[in-house]
C-alpha cells in the first residue's frame, strides 16, 4: 500500500533570500523582514545570490535589479535555468519604474515587482503572500507527484492489463501488464494507434477490435470474448471492459481494461472434457446396473422356472395319465372324446411353458462336440419344412461350404434356429421368403444394429443370418425383444421365453444375436460364432485322416 | 408268462395311481404303488419289481438315495430302476428313457406311451 502520509511535510521556517549591492538598503529590508518567522539571507552581488541560493534553497528572493556586475536580470534568469533554483520565487526590486522593465522582469520568471523606495507593509504583504503561493504551489505539486506515483503504482500493479486510448485510439498511457500480455514494451504502445497497424505493417493489439463504442455512447462496455494480438502476431483470447474518459463533459478517451483468458478457457475446455467422461463413466454405470438388473431378473426367473416346474409337472403328470386312462376305459360319445383331446392338448401347452422356464434357467452347460453349423441349420431346417410347406413359405438357402468346423452343443444350437426360424414363420404367416445365409468374417460386419461385441480382433466369425419378409418389428418390441417372456404372439402361440433362451444358448458358445428390422421390409436375426482355433484344427486332422 | 412287476415310488399318490391304473390296464403288468420314499427299499424287498419307477425328489427319502441302498443291497442290486422327475426337460430324454450321467430317466409328465416304451426297454 501506497503511504500518503508524506503530503503532509512539518512545517519548515521559509527562507527568504535579499540581493542587495547596497547595504542599507539591505539592512533596512532585514529589518523590515526579521521577527516574522522566515530565516533571512543576505547577498551583496549577483554570483553570491547564485551561490547561496543554489546552496540553501530559498523559497523566495528579493532581488535588486541595478547592481555592479551580474544585475538582477541576469541572476534571475540563471535561477530559473537552473532545475535546482528554478522553483523560487523572484521578486525584483527596483528604483526602475518602467513597464518595460516590469515586463521584462516578468518574462525572466520573476512572480512580483516591488518599487524602490519600497512601504514596508508592501514589502511584507507581497512576501507574505509570494510565500504562501510558493507553499501552495510547492504542496500541490508533492501532492501531485504523490498522486502521480500512486497512480502509476495502482496502475502498474494490476494483474489487467491496461491501455488509455484517445479518441482516436492512440494509447495515452499503458501498464506493464498490458505490455507484458501483448510482446510490447510500454513506450512502443505509449502513442501507437493500437486500433490498426504501426507504419511497418506490425498490427497492434487491438487491431481486430471494433473501436470501442465507449466513444460515441459514453457508457460502459464488456466484452466476454475477444482477440488480441500479440507482437509475434499470434492471437490470444481476452475479455475486457472499456470505460469511457470524462474531461468537461466531453468524452476524451476510453480506459481499456483487459484479462488474458486462455488459461480460463483451457479450464473450461478441460472442465467440459471431464465433465463429458464423468457423464460417459455414469452412462457405462447405469448400463451396467440394468445389465446386472437383468442379469438378476434372469437369474430370479431361472430359480423361479425351477420351482414352478417341480410343483405343477406332478399335477400335469396326474392329468395326463388321468386322461389317457378315460380316453382309453371308456368307449364315451364324440363329445367325450373331443373334450378329452383338448383336456390332453392344454397339458401338453402347460408343460411346453413350464418346459420353456427350464431350458431358459438350465442353459448353464454345454455339450460340445466339434460339427459344421452348416449340418446343424440343415437339421433344423428338415425340422421345420412342414411349417414351411404349410405357410407357403419359399426358403433360401444360402450356406458357405467353406465354413470352419466349430466346437458345438448341436441340440441346442438346433433349438436357437428351430426358435429363430418358427418365429420368422409366425411372423410372415402365409407366402413370404426365409433366407437362411451363412459366412465367413475376419471382422464383425460394423453395418448395422446388428451384434458387434468385443471378439478378438484376429478371430474369425462365423455369421448365421435368418431373414424373413414378415411384418417387422416396432422400435419398443424391439428393445425388449431379449427380455424373458416378451412375445408379439398372441396368446397361447408362444411363451416369450425363445429369444431369452437362445440368446443364453448363444452366449455360452462364446458368440452374440440381435435381430434388427431390414430397409426392405421383414427382420434379419443375426448370429456371429468365434471360430476358435482347436475346432479348426480339428477339421484339418480329420481331413488329412 | 408271468406278468412283469412294477414298483412305483412317488410321494405324490394320486400320480402313482394313474400310472398303475394305465399300467394294469394292459393286463401286461403287476404295479405296487409305495408314496414314501423311506420305506421304498423294504417295500422293494417283499414285491420283488423287475423294474422301479422312482421319484427323484421326495421329502422324506430322495430317489438318488433309494437308488444307493438298493444298489448297495446284495439282495436287490440288480433291479433295475428309472428315475421320474420333473426337473429334466422332455428335450433331454427320450420317450425309453433318457441317459444323464450312466441313469435313466423320464421326464414328468410322463405319458403312459413312454412308461411302456421304457418297460418294454429295461425287462422286455
Amino acid at each position: 500500500m501506497v503511504s500518503v502520509s508524506t503530503l503532509h511535510a512539518e512545517p519548515v521556517p521559509d527562507t527568504v533570500l535579499m540581493v542587495d549591492d547596497n547595504a542599507t538598503n539591505l539592512q533596512l529590508l532585514y529589518q523590515t523582514l526579521d521577527g516574522r518567522g522566515y530565516k533571512l539571507l543576505v547577498a551583496k552581488s549577483g554570483e553570491q545570490a547564485l551561490n547561496i541560493a543554489a546552496r540553501a534553497q530559498p523559497a523566495l528572493v528579493l532581488l535588486d535589479i541595478m547592481m555592479p556586475g551580474m544585475d538582477g536580470y541576469e541572476v534571475c534568469e540563471r535561477l530559473k535555468r537552473d532545475p535546482v533554483t528554478e522553483k523560487i520565487a523572484v521578486i525584483f526590486l527596483s528604483a526602475l519604474d518602467d513597464t518595460s522593465d516590469k515586463v521584462h522582469g516578468f518574462h525572466l520568471g520573476a512572480v512580483d515587482y516591488i518599487a524602490k523606495p519600497f512601504q514596508v507593509e508592501e514589502v511584507i504583504a507581497r512576501v507574505d503572500t509570494h510565500l504562501k503561493i510558493h507553499r501552495l504551489e510547492q504542496d500541490l505539486e508533492r501532492r501531485n507527484r504523490q498522486l502521480e506515483i500512486l497512480n502509476d503504482r495502482i496502475l502498474q500493479a494490476m494483474g489487467e492489463g491496461i491501455f488509455g486510448l484517445d479518441r482516436k485510439g492512440q494509447a495515452i498511457f499503458v501498464n506493464h501488464a498490458a505490455a507484458a500480455m501483448t510482446g510490447w514494451s510500454e513506450s512502443d504502445l505509449t502513442g501507437s494507434d493500437l486500433l490498426d497497424e504501426k507504419a511497418d505493417g506490425a498490427r497492434m493489439p487491438m487491431a481486430e477490435c471494433v473501436t470501442p463504442s465507449s466513444l460515441t455512447d459514453g457508457r460502459i462496455h464488456f466484452v466476454d470474448t475477444a482477440s488480441f494480438i500479440h507482437r509475434d502476431g499470434s492471437r490470444f483470447p481476452v475479455e475486457y471492459s472499456c470505460a469511457p474518459i470524462h474531461e468537461d463533459e466531453r468524452i476524451t478517451g476510453v480506459v481499456v481494461v483487459f484479462r488474458d483468458i486462455s488459461e480460463r478457457i483451457r479450464t473450461e475446455a478441460e472442465l467440459k472434457r471431464s465433465h463429458e467422461a464423468l457423464q460417459k463413466s455414469h452412462q457405462e454405470l447405469l448400463d451396467a446396473q440394468m445389465k446386472l438388473i437383468q442379469a438378476a431378473k434372469l437369474e430370479s426367473v431361472g430359480r423361479l422356472a425351477a420351482g414352478v416346474a417341480h410343483e405343477v409337472k406332478n399335477p400335469l403328470a396326474v392329468i395326463q395319465l388321468g386322461l389317457e386312462y378315460l380316453s382309453a376305459e371308456g368307449e364315451g360319445d364324440e363329445t367325450e372324446v373331443l373334450v378329452i383331446a383338448d383336456m390332453l392338448n392344454a397339458v401338453q401347452r402347460a408343460d411346453t411353458v413350464i418346459k420353456g422356464l427350464l431350458d431358459f434357467s438350465r442353459e448353464k452347460e454345454l455339450d460340445l462336440a466339434v460339427d459344421n453349423i452348416n449340418r446343424v441349420i440343415d437339421v433344423s431346417l428338415q425340422l421345420v419344412k412342414h411349417e414351411l410347406t404349410q405357410h407357403n413359405i419359399r426358403l433360401f438357402r444360402e450356406l458357405d461350404d467353406s465354413l470352419p468346423d466349430l466346437d458345438l452343443d448341436a441340440n441346442k444350437v438346433q433349438q436357437v434356429f428351430i426358435n429363430l426360424f418358427m418365429n420368422a414363420i409366425q411372423a410372415m404367416g402365409k407366402d413370404g421368403d426365409l433366407i437362411v445365409r451363412t459366412t465367413i468374417q475376419d471382422l464383425p460386419p460394423g453395418d448395422s444394429d446388428l451384434p458387434s461385441c468385443e471378439f478378438d480382433e484376429a478371430q474369425q466369425l462365423i455369421c448365421v443370418d435368418v431373414e424373413d419378409t414378415g411384418s417387422g418389428i416396432s422400435d419398443e418390441g424391439m428393445a425388449q425383444i431379449f427380455d424373458p417372456f416378451f412375445t408379439t404372439k398372441p396368446v397361447g402361440q408362444g411363451t416369450g421365453l425363445g429369444l431369452s433362451v437362445s440368446r443364453n444358448i448363444i452366449k455360452l458358445h462364446g458368440g452374440e444375436i440381435g435381430l434388427d428390422n431390414r430397409p426392405e421390409g421383414g427382420v434379419v436375426a443375426r448370429i456371429l460364432l468365434p471360430v476358435n482355433k482347436g475346432a479348426k484344427d480339428g477339421k484339418e486332422t480329420n481331413t488329412a485322416g | 408268462m408271468e406278468k412283469k412287476r412294477i414298483l412305483l415310488v412317488d410321494d405324490e399318490a394320486s400320480l402313482t395311481r394313474m400310472m398303475r391304473l394305465n399300467l394294469e390296464r394292459t393286463g401286461k403288468y403287476e404295479v405296487r404303488e409305495e408314496n414314501m420314499g423311506s420305506r421304498a427299499v423294504e417295500t422293494a424287498r417283499q414285491f420283488r419289481p423287475d423294474l422301479i419307477f422312482l421319484d427323484v425328489m421326495m421329502p422324506d427319502t430322495s430317489g438318488d438315495e433309494v437308488a444307493a441302498q438298493l444298489q448297495e443291497d446284495e439282495e436287490l442290486k440288480n433291479i433295475k430302476f428309472v428315475f421320474l422327475t420333473a426337473i429334466v426337460t422332455k428335450g433331454e430324454t427320450e420317450p425309453g428313457g433318457g441317459e444323464i450321467a450312466g441313469r435313466t430317466f423320464l421326464a414328468k409328465p410322463v405319458k403312459t406311451e413312454e412308461l411302456l416304451a421304457c418297460i418294454e426297454r429295461f425287462v422286455g
